[in-house]
């Protein structure tokens, strides 16, 4: 099993399209950190302009524009991570069924589920790192170069919403690998794009039913939350990542206006459903791999 | 313990009740080379796949060095060399090597040894740095024969094992063949290069749509005709339509005659039995003989006369 994760990880690095996703992300870093410097700066002139002409300012502005700025700056981040998850794991099976590559490592001493495992490993490994990675350079840039957008994080709050942004992953891998086991690469991929999608509807359709108290949009939600729970993950991050204790506001009721925020912690049963969802799509990859002719 | 590298019984793998192999029973004894051969489309990948744990039987059984399919201690002893060998074009070859090596539990000092000299064998020592996706297509096949060979297998199972070889490569291969046999190693060669099925195999089975149409030692398999070579001179057509001894005749090219004014004939005869009674009868009609050589047939005839001598109901054993 862990030659495989092995194998299966240095390969993601050798593919072309984790050096693009790389570039690309380290272009979307640049832009949102010149971004968020820029619009710190000229914040922050106007909040010394202001308090020059000795005019209270007014400070839960700029808590919500911090909150918002970080969190569309990880929405964003957390779409991509996602988005090369789906295109990382969709043909990692399929693929490699497609091109016989698969032929000579499975008449070795290696069983299919070890096989499917390796993969998950091994996928789900290099996408913890990215999905960490990018976390803490979007939380990094909102604290330095936010300036008065920076917000007071709590520490333990952080690590646990970036355990919660990379567990994002592997709830994406987990259905991708076991799609991959019975599907072509371009049909999971075509599958798993559009889940992925559906979920983020969904939680926009959920978070406008919460604003607006909308009991129907807000179950639309929660049934596409369990279909594809990534993008409730992600709601779920936002929230533990806002929990911090603040001197005058509470960012959680300020984060919550926008559209990228969950109204309500994730619950444990909703932290245990994800883990449960992941080990079921292992479960049925295993064994549609198992029945699968080569 | 069993004498056999591969037993099946009755082994089927259809799809949808369609193609295919079907009911294939035959035995492979160890440290043979077993030659599988049929036409295009016959079923000889469906079966190798079948018997490697890629395909999954839909009926019959088999077993792999006296162990049931998929069995993972039966693997670890198992080499093959997939028809279309396709491998990580990311990797370089010593990678790969290193990778199958990880795959097969070799971990021991020895295994940078082994890995070279098996670069050695496959004739890749120098390029095993390079990525595989810069190698041509005989390089690939060349690294794929290694990958093969990595941990002495016991059993081999090569699917045209030199369709990707230039002529150099393929004579390589075959020494390399009638190496593995002299170290006991079983190679089960699925092949439609008959040159190479016939140049050293031990044993062959042909196989035609799905079915087996016989198995055994080629050499009694080849002993499909009594034919014979004769030179001879005063012998005409007409004594041999008179004889009846003969079944058939053939003139070689009767312009070109040698200083004893003989002739080249081929013929066909009932049995080797009745050649003295040939002879006899030829040296009463005067016929002088210089040679009487059987005619041996090509796998090719071979192929052809048990492929089209009858449908695939009952497998023949010689």
């Amino acid at each position: 099993m862990w030659t495989i994760a092995k194998m299966t990880f240095q390969e993601i690095l050798y593919k072309k399209i984790f050096l693009i996703a790389l570039l690309m992300t380290l272009a979307y870093l640049l832009l949102y950190a010149i971004a968020t410097h820029y619009a710190g700066s000229a914040y922050a002139e106007d909040m010394n302009r202001m308090q020059k002409a000795g005019k209270e300012f007014a400070s839960m502005q700029q808590y919500v524009l911090g909150s918002q700025l970080l969190s569309t700056g990880l929405y964003f981040s957390n779409f991509i991570t996602g988005l090369l998850a789906v295109l990382a794991s969709a043909g990692s099976i399929a693929g490699s069924i497609e091109n016989h590559q698969i032929d000579p490592v499975l008449t070795r001493p290696l069983s299919r589920s070890s096989m499917i495992l390796g993969k998950f490993v091994g996928l789900g490994s290099i996408m913890t790192i990215y999905a960490l990675s990018f976390f803490s350079l979007i939380i990094l840039i909102n604290k330095f170069l936010g300036g008065p957008f920076g917000l007071h994080l709590n520490f333990l709050s952080t690590i646990k919403a970036g355990v919660l942004f990379a567990c994002i992953s592997l709830t994406i891998i987990a259905p991708a690998l076991c799609l991959s086991t019975s599907f072509s690469t371009l049909n999971s991929g075509i599958i798993l794009i559009i889940l992925y999608g559906m979920s983020f509807v969904g939680g926009f359709v959920e978070q406008l039913g919460n604003l607006i108290n909308k009991t129907a949009l807000i179950n639309i939600g929660i049934i596409s939350s369990l279909v594809f729970p990534a993008d409730s993950l992600f709601r779920g991050m936002n929230y533990v990542l806002m929990s911090s204790n603040d001197d005058r506001f509470k960012l959680i009721d300020l984060a919550n206006m926008g559209l990228f925020f969950g109204s309500t912690p994730p619950s444990n049963i909703m932290l245990f459903y994800c883990g449960f969802y992941t080990m079921v799509f292992l479960f049925l990859a295993v064994n549609t791999f198992k029945r699968r002719d080569i | 313990m069993s004498d056999l590298a591969i037993c099946t019984n009755a082994l089927s793998k259809q799809f949808n009740g369609q193609g295919g192999c079907q009911d294939i029973s035959l035995q492979v004894q160890k440290g043979v080379i077993y030659g599988f051969i049929g036409p295009n489309g016959a079923g000889k990948s469906t079966f190798v796949r079948t018997l490697l744990g890629l395909l999954h039987p839909s009926g019959g059984s088999a077993e792999i060095l006296g162990k049931p399919l998929g069995n993972l201690e039966a693997r670890r002893k198992i080499g093959y060399l997939p028809e279309l060998f396709r491998y990580p074009d990311w990797l370089t070859g010593i990678q790969l090597l290193h990778i199958h090596a990880d795959l097969l539990g070799l971990k021991d000092s020895s295994l940078s040894t082994h890995i070279s000299g098996l670069l050695d064998t496959v004739g890749l020592r120098g390029r095993e740095k390079e990525k595989i996706g810069k190698y041509s297509k005989g390089m690939q096949q060349r690294i794929g024969l290694a990958c093969a060979l990595l941990g002495n297998p016991e059993l081999i199972f090569l699917d045209e094992p030199t369709s990707a070889l230039d002529p150099l490569g393929r004579l390589e291969v075959r020494n390399l063949l009638t190496t593995l046999r002299r170290e006991g190693k079983t190679v089960f060669l699925n092949s439609h290069l008959l040159m190479e099925i016939e140049t050293i195999c031990d044993e062959i089975a042909i196989i035609n749509q799905g079915k087996l149409i016989v198995q055994g030692d080629w050499r009694k398999l080849s002993r499909i005709n009594n034919r014979y070579r004769l030179i001879a001179s005063g012998l005409t057509a007409q004594m041999l339509e008179k004889c009846s001894l003969v079944l058939g005749y053939e003139q070689k090219d009767p312009s070109t005659k040698d200083p004893l004014n003989a002739c080249e004939w081929i013929l066909e005869i009932k049995a080797m039995e009745d050649i003295p009674s040939l002879l006899g009868i030829m040296h009463e009609l005067g016929v002088r003989v210089y040679e009487l050589t059987p005619v041996e047939p090509h796998l090719e005839e071979i192929f052809l006369y048990w492929i089209n001598r009858k449908e695939p109901n009952n497998v023949d054993h010689c």
